[in-house]
């Protein structure tokens, strides 16, 4: 985000102001302090959005759902973030003076913590202003592995720190985590130098740190608030939460503590980022001063609310591609409207989840692989990307999404769409069918899966499509609805026996997507309680090597693990059309970062 | 008594007045609106019937048209135009996993599909039995298959357009409509029928004993009515979580009888203290008599009155909560369920389904109001 030049600038100006008697002494008075950049961002530049599915609260360490992540992002600042511009992503720095001091072959990391970053006032600060130090991040940090909390991203820094997974080992016999016990791991030399040690050498730790979930939070305003920490972000980023109501709309406004930054982000050399460097270069950031979220579930209200001018910029809601989408470009009838398309694929994958726990669709036995690898077999994804995503995505062949790193574009996976061989598999494994048409187990007790999908029109059809699927094999299917927060809190326990889901990536690196099937992550990220000590044994070997043919070959043979055990059948990744009014100046979809806002300015319509 | 009532006792002879039923019904038959109101709900209530005795749609979920086919005279698509041109596509090849536990299986299964096809037996439609037990249901269920699966040999030529266009699985809107009507109409009369017991029961046991009867019955419906109904049957559809047929009609049923409470109980306080109700009460006949033998049948005119209305209504509940996502489970066909698919089919330009669903529901509510509307002038005493 370029902090360092900003500071430099106003510096330089304080220095001339100096030399000019008393208005000077004045002037310098105010760079002295902490920049109040927050008051850049006009009060009047108001961004309407919508979330297509509801948060889950804000405390980072308690979710990984994506709409809460998309609000963190804005509210607390991690150590190191991405830039803006660059493809393939790139790390920067983001509370820290610089990127890191890797020493001891890429076990041990240095933050140097910049001086003079202020969270938002609360009155968990009793009236003190607050300043974020390094032991915020080891706080933090230790979070993420406190049982209690039993924090989704807990993967992010479970068994990587030196010392982190005894503590929470001891925390879980006693019952209670002691934040004040040291960690070899995790030292703080002095108050603004971080220095973490881990176990071994881990090429992904860095994207970590810039997981929305390892945003700063102080201490004093967790425990003042204790369960209902979600309701209550307190952070030192470019925005602070005015306004919530759950599952319904989401205000943010400009934080006037901010120290801001200024954009100056270098342009790939393509039309869109030299556009964006015209439009947005040299501006003190934030620009936006209120961010209003609306919850829109259902594509068509969310549609209708773009086309009547209530959203600022949104994602083209896919049954309506057809009438807006010429191939991958606009139609004329938009473009002279003035609105413009960014058409990116997502990092992200589709897809529908055993749960391996479950008595009907889990267990590791042949019969039981058959009965989910059937289930696999008579998915349609063709019918789903021409029928339900109206050809906005292409099919999922593996667990690594395009645009990640380990991404085989020559791979494709061993399951097939063929029903018949489906229902062969089945007589096969004395699934024999009843009176009624449908299938028994082979002892003969009746068989029924059970499914759960949120309540909206398109999860309807999503669930349509399963139950055709599932009938030419003979197979029952009961589906069950509710919303997004709910499934993905019931999925994350292992509650629900199978569960359509998608995971987009926090970091662009194949570990993001591997982690979802690691043993030591169920209930914690594996949503299906896979626990395999094939995949589990070359997933450890996987994080040990360094990026290369090895690491990539590691990856191949992980997904066809998964494929043999079949815990989840992949579906698809979708493409994103963002559609943008005139107004909206510096959009670019950041293939990481979730929050847009900060970088983003409305011109007056 | 024998005297009195042999006094009391028409002539054998004399000439008989017709009762309130048959007056009702001369008055409806002079009204040619409600007869022909009739005539229209008779004509959806046999196709309920035939619907449900599988006399027609009975395939309603038969794939016969393409994707989106459109209606007969718009003439047909192409596969673009439909919005499926990649649907179609070959399936690729995919690679063995070494790793598969079930690969040596599949690769036998896959053999013996191979020679079967090769041999002319029909491949996918034949039964495998590993077993060697001879399976007695062996013809039913590939029958059975053949329905549930439509498995390729079975499946027929897709139309290229149907009369009144597909849905985007193929199904025929016509047949859809049909077998929806038997969906929503049978939750709007079996709801309504729940609603309109349950209320006058209520309403007989309040209206009727009183005091803290009827206090507590009052507390009763003063709570229901407080709740904003749309927000009260969306509670109740969340409770219950299990959704089907029976849902709805329990959430609509137990939602919506306080209106018909509301007057039955106004008329047993009415009639309770009636001289033909004493004359009862003196020769020892006991409540549930007096309340539902000789009182009911002189009110019955308005439960039976409430409960054509509250038919309508609930046909049109059961739209409302299909169409939030509240009403029947996947893979049942209703009006709201297709008006939900029809949202995003809109969009699409794809307004058949739409259509006919709209217009089947607004023609049956129509003449069921126009004939709730003449048999309560009927019934009105009134109104003779």
């Amino acid at each position: 985000m370029n902090v360092p030049a900003a500071s430099l600038r106003r510096l330089h100006q304080s220095c001339r102001a100096l030399a000019w008697g008393a208005w000077g002494i004045l002037l310098a008075a105010l760079a002295g302090m902490p920049a109040q950049a927050g008051a850049a961002a006009d009060p009047n530049k108001v961004l309407h959005v919508a979330f297509e599915a509801p948060d889950d609260g804000f405390d980072p360490a308690r979710t990984v759902n994506l709409y809460s992540g998309w609000v963190n992002e804005a509210i607390f600042e991690r150590l190191l973030t991405y830039d803006y511009l660059a493809r393939p992503a790139k790390l920067t720095p983001m509370t820290t003076e610089a990127m890191p001091e890797v020493a001891d072959g890429g076990k041990t990391f240095t933050f140097h913590i910049k001086k003079g970053i202020y969270f938002t006032p609360d009155p968990a600060f009793k009236g003190q202003r607050r300043e974020l130090t390094a032991q915020d991040y080891v706080y933090t940090i230790k979070r993420l592995m406190d049982p209690v909390i039993r924090a989704p991203s807990a993967n992010m820094v479970s068994g990587k720190i030196v010392g982190l997974d005894a503590l929470a080992e001891r925390a879980k016999q006693t019952g209670k985590f002691d934040y004040d016990a040291p960690v070899a791991g995790l030292e703080t030399p002095d108050r603004y130098t971080l220095r973490i040690r881990l176990n071994h050498p881990d090429y992904n730790f860095l994207y970590a740190t810039a997981y929305h979930s390892l945003g700063a939070v102080a201490r004093e305003v967790i425990e003042a608030y204790g369960q209902q920490s979600g309701a209550h972000p307190v952070g030192t980023g470019p925005y602070m939460l005015r306004e919530y109501v759950p599952r319904s709309k989401i205000v943010l406004v400009a934080n006037p503590d901010y120290r801001g930054y200024v954009w100056d982000f270098k342009s790939s050399g393509n039309a869109w980022d030299e556009q964006l460097v015209r439009d947005m270069q040299g501006k003190q950031m934030p620009q936006v001063g209120r961010v209003e979220i609306s919850i829109i579930e259902e594509e068509q209200s969310r549609w209708l609310a773009f086309q009547g001018g209530q959203l600022d910029y949104d994602k083209l809601p896919q049954s309506a591609a057809p009438v807006v989408m010429d191939g991958a470009k606009l139609k004329p009838e938009f473009t002279r409207q003035g609105v413009s398309l960014y058409r990116v694929t997502e990092p992200e994958i589709t897809y529908t989840l055993f749960n391996l726990r479950d008595p009907v669709v889990g267990g590791y036995t042949p019969e039981k692989i058959a009965l989910r690898r059937a289930m696999a077999m008579s998915y349609n994804t063709k019918e789903e990307i021409a029928l339900i995503r109206k050809n906005q995505a292409v099919k999922a062949e593996m667990l690594v999404p395009a645009g990640v790193v380990g991404h085989d574009p020559d791979y494709r996976s061993s399951i097939p769409y063929d029903p018949d061989l489906a229902n062969r598999l089945l007589d096969y494994y004395g699934y024999k069918r009843g009176a009624d048409g449908y299938r028994n187990f082979p002892d003969g007790k009746a068989l029924r899966v059970d499914m759960r999908r949120e309540q909206d029109s398109v999860a309807r059809q999503y669930g349509e499509l399963w139950k055709r699927g599932l009938d030419k094999i003979g197979i029952r299917l009961h589906l069950t609805f509710s919303n997004f927060a709910d499934n993905y809190k019931a999925s994350i326990q292992c509650e629900l026996s199978s569960y359509g889901g998608a995971w987009f990536a926090d970091y662009p690196e194949a570990e993001n997507f591997l982690q979802l099937l690691y043993g030591p992550n169920a209930r914690q990220g594996n949503q299906s309680c896979y626990q395999s000590a094939t995949y589990d044994a070359l997933y450890r070997q996987f994080v040990a090597t360094p990026p290369g043919p090895e690491r990539n070959r590691l990856v191949i043979e992980m997904n066809r693990q998964f494929e043999a055990d079949t815990p989840w059948t992949l579906s698809s990744t979708r493409y994103r059309n963002w559609l943008l009014r005139p107004w909206v100046k510096g959009f670019k979809k950041h293939p990481i970062l979730l929050a847009d806002w900060p970088y983003l300015d409305v011109e007056k319509h | 008594m024998n005297t009195q009532t042999s006094a009391n006792a028409q002539p054998a002879h004399a000439h008989s007045s017709p009762g309130l039923w048959i007056m009702a019904w001369r008055r409806l038959r002079s009204d040619r609106l409600a007869m022909a109101a009739l005539a229209v709900v008779a004509l959806f209530l046999v196709t309920l019937l035939l619907s449900a005795l599988g006399l027609v749609a009975k395939h309603w979920d038969a794939e016969v048209g393409v994707n989106y086919a459109p209606p007969t005279f718009m003439g047909a698509q192409s596969a673009e135009e439909r919005g499926v041109e990649g649907m179609h596509a070959a399936e690729a090849p995919v690679p063995d996993n070494p790793r598969d536990p079930l690969g040596p299986v599949l690769k036998q299964l896959r053999a013996e599909r191979d020679a079967a096809a090769a041999a002319g037996t029909g491949g996918g439609d034949a039964p495998l039995d590993y077993y060697g037990i001879v399976d007695p249901l062996a013809k039913e269920i590939a029958e059975l298959r053949s329905t549930l699966g439509k498995d390729k040999a079975a499946a027929p030529v897709r139309r290229a357009t149907l009369p009144f266009g597909a849905d985007k699985w193929g199904h025929d809107i016509i047949l859809k409509t049909i077998k929806g009507s038997e969906t929503s109409i049978t939750v709007g009369l079996a709801a309504a029928l729940l609603a309109t017991v349950l209320g006058t029961l209520f309403g007989a046991l309040a209206g009727y004993y009183g005091k803290w009867t009827d206090d507590f019955f009052n507390w009763f419906y003063s709570v229901f009515t407080s709740i904003p109904y749309l927000l009260l049957i969306l509670a109740v559809a969340a409770v219950l979580q299990q959704k089907g047929v029976l849902t709805i009609v329990l959430i609509l049923g137990l939602t919506g009888w306080t209106g018909v409470f509301r007057l039955v109980r106004a008329e047993y306080i009415k009639h309770k203290n009636r001289e033909y109700v004493m004359a009862a009460d003196a020769i020892g006949a006991s409540d549930m008599r007096k309340m539902f033998v000789h009182i009911f049948p002189n009110i019955s005119h308005i439960s039976f009155v409430q409960m054509s209305i509250l038919t309508v209504a609930f046909i049109k509940s059961e739209v409302i909560l299909s169409f939030l996502g509240f009403g029947v489970p996947v893979g049942v066909a209703s009006w709201g369920s297709m008006l939900n698919e029809a949202q995003n089919e809109l969009i699409l330009g794809k307004w058949w389904q739409l259509t006919a669903a709209s217009v089947a529901m607004a023609v049956l509510v129509t003449a069921f109001s126009l004939f709730t509307d003449a048999l309560r002038d009927a019934l009105d005493p009134k109104l003779k």
